[in-house]
């Protein structure tokens, strides 16, 4: 079990936190860094989450300042007991003008692990929501297979009150046969899924750019105005990093937090 | 001529299976024979290159992608009040991957409202297209299963008659595939019902790139 909420506030130039809470096996960090911006690095003392975990993350960006929360080590999802499911449940808010980077590091889904997890983003127009969730499919190192998986992944965004971008990625089963299928994920190892929700020029502006950085196994669509998605599957999760670095840095606008320097 | 417009719309009401055969078949005029959502690219990148390929990807998408998630919103929209239909229509654009995705949908169910307006004096705002048919069906009398078995076996028939246009796929192999799919569509249909908008999802992330990817394909016959 464990609970963190991150608040900030502008003060002038500077990002300042206005709240920090945590409990459980859920700490944050505060690196130093540039003052413009506020990196929190999220913790699970737990080492991972296994089925019955619940995990529950807040963050709210005021208005004017900027939030970057990336994990300090890649979350696992340990094999559940049957029956059981570990939760994680993020809740993020960004207020006018406001940037919030979510940028956390893989989730690597142990076979027989059974997770649900909901990213759930409430936005206003005027703020930039940079968002990445890369998932590895299995302990590719010791060879491992998910066998048996029950994955629900689900991401929604609501900006200026109404709903612009739902998904929810679905394992069950079998799913290292299911992941081997050419419309599914071609037997990769590891995907990611990368949002940008910003103003219409700016999330438009980064299109060709990040075609450009795109593998073929990696596509990318500015879905609607202001909402830009991209898909990158790769063999494992070095090739998938490989791919997404830089991706993130040219939309995250500077550096990357050094959780993701490789 | 007024008098006659009536008189068909009793004689349909009657016959679910025919109202649906028309909404459904290539020659309402939906467009539908201009998306290809997303195989034309799989094809060029030969991800689909035979009868035996393009099952497993049609199969994937019924199963895993929009063919589960269309069945799943159009069974929400035949048993949804008008007023929650803003809503429901809200969430299925909310899922579309990729911008041709949304378009499909979109252009789809909004050529449908306004055929279907115009012919039997349904309003139907401009809704997706699973929605469209849902809510239109409901309106009709015409039965749940049926009309999502229709749909999904609607959808499938396009993307077949697609892949006939793109690879080397004979007419009667590409039937084959269709009448090898038809037990799924019903399967998809009936399972969707039990389902809720929080099952709304998938795992077709590589045609979700496929989707993605055509937007730059160099050469193509379709819009999606």
């Amino acid at each position: 079990m464990g609970e963190a909420l991150v608040a900030t506030k502008a003060r002038g130039p500077v990002t300042a936190l206005s709240d920090l809470r945590s409990s459980g096996c859920l700490k944050v960090l505060f690196p130093r860094g540039n003052p413009e911006r506020l990196t929190g690095i999220f913790i699970n003392t737990a080492g991972g989450v296994t089925g019955g975990d619940h995990l529950r993350l807040r963050a709210e960006a005021g208005p004017d300042s900027h939030l970057t929360l990336s994990t300090q080590a890649a979350e696992r999802a340990y094999r559940a007991q049957p029956k059981e499911v570990g939760r994680i449940a993020t809740q993020l808010v960004l207020r006018g003008n406001a940037g919030l980077d979510w940028l956390p590091q893989e989730t690597i889904l142990f076979d027989h692990s059974a997770l649900t997890r909901s990213l759930d983003v409430n936005m206003a127009g005027s703020a930039r929501f940079l968002m990445v969730e890369p998932l590895v499919f299995g302990r590719a190192a010791m060879g491992e297979r998910l066998a048996a998986t029950a994955l629900k992944d689900s991401v929604r965004i609501i900006r200026d009150g109404s709903l612009l971008f739902a998904d929810c990625l679905q394992l069950a089963g079998d799913a290292q046969n299911l992941l081997e299928r050419r419309a599914i994920a071609g037997g990769a190892g590891a995907m990611a899924s990368v949002l940008l929700a910003a103003p219409a020029h700016e999330a438009e502006s980064h299109l060709d750019a990040v075609r450009a950085l795109m593998p073929d196994t990696g596509g990318v669509s500015l879905i609607r105005p202001g909402l830009l998605f991209a898909r990158i599957l790769a063999e494992d999760s070095f090739v998938l990093r490989q791919s997404l670095i830089p991706v993130l840095t040219r939309l995250n606008g500077a550096l990357l937090p050094r959780t993701w320097m490789i | 001529m007024r008098t006659t417009t009536l008189m068909i719309t009793a004689m349909i009401t009657d016959a679910p299976h025919l109202t649906l055969m028309q909404w459904l078949s290539p020659a309402y005029p939906v467009g539908a024979f201009s998306y290809s959502h997303g195989l034309e690219w799989a094809i060029a990148a030969q991800d689909v290159s035979d009868a035996s390929s393009l099952r497993d990807w049609l199969k994937d998408i019924l199963c895993h992608g929009a063919g589960r998630n269309d069945a799943i919103l159009l069974a929400h929209a035949w048993r949804a009040p008008r007023s929650a239909l803003t809503e429901l229509d809200g969430l299925a654009r909310a899922f579309a991957s990729s911008a041709e995705r949304l378009l499909e949908t979109r252009q789809q169910g909004a050529a449908f409202c306004r055929t279907t307006a115009a012919i039997w004096g349904d309003e139907l705002p401009e809704l997706t297209y699973p929605v469209a048919l849902g809510f239109a069906a409901r309106s009709h009398n015409l039965p749940l299963s049926l009309t999502a078995a229709f749909y999904l076996h609607a959808f499938a028939s396009n993307l077949v008659s697609a892949a006939i246009r793109l690879v080397p796929l004979g007419q009667t192999e590409g039937q084959a595939v269709l009448a090898a799919l038809a037990p799924l569509c019903e399967e998809v249909a009936e399972q969707a019902q039990t389902l809720t908008t929080d099952d709304l999802g998938g795992a077709c992330f590589l045609a979700d790139v496929a989707a993605m990817k055509h937007e730059t394909q160099y050469t193509r016959l379709f819009r999606t």
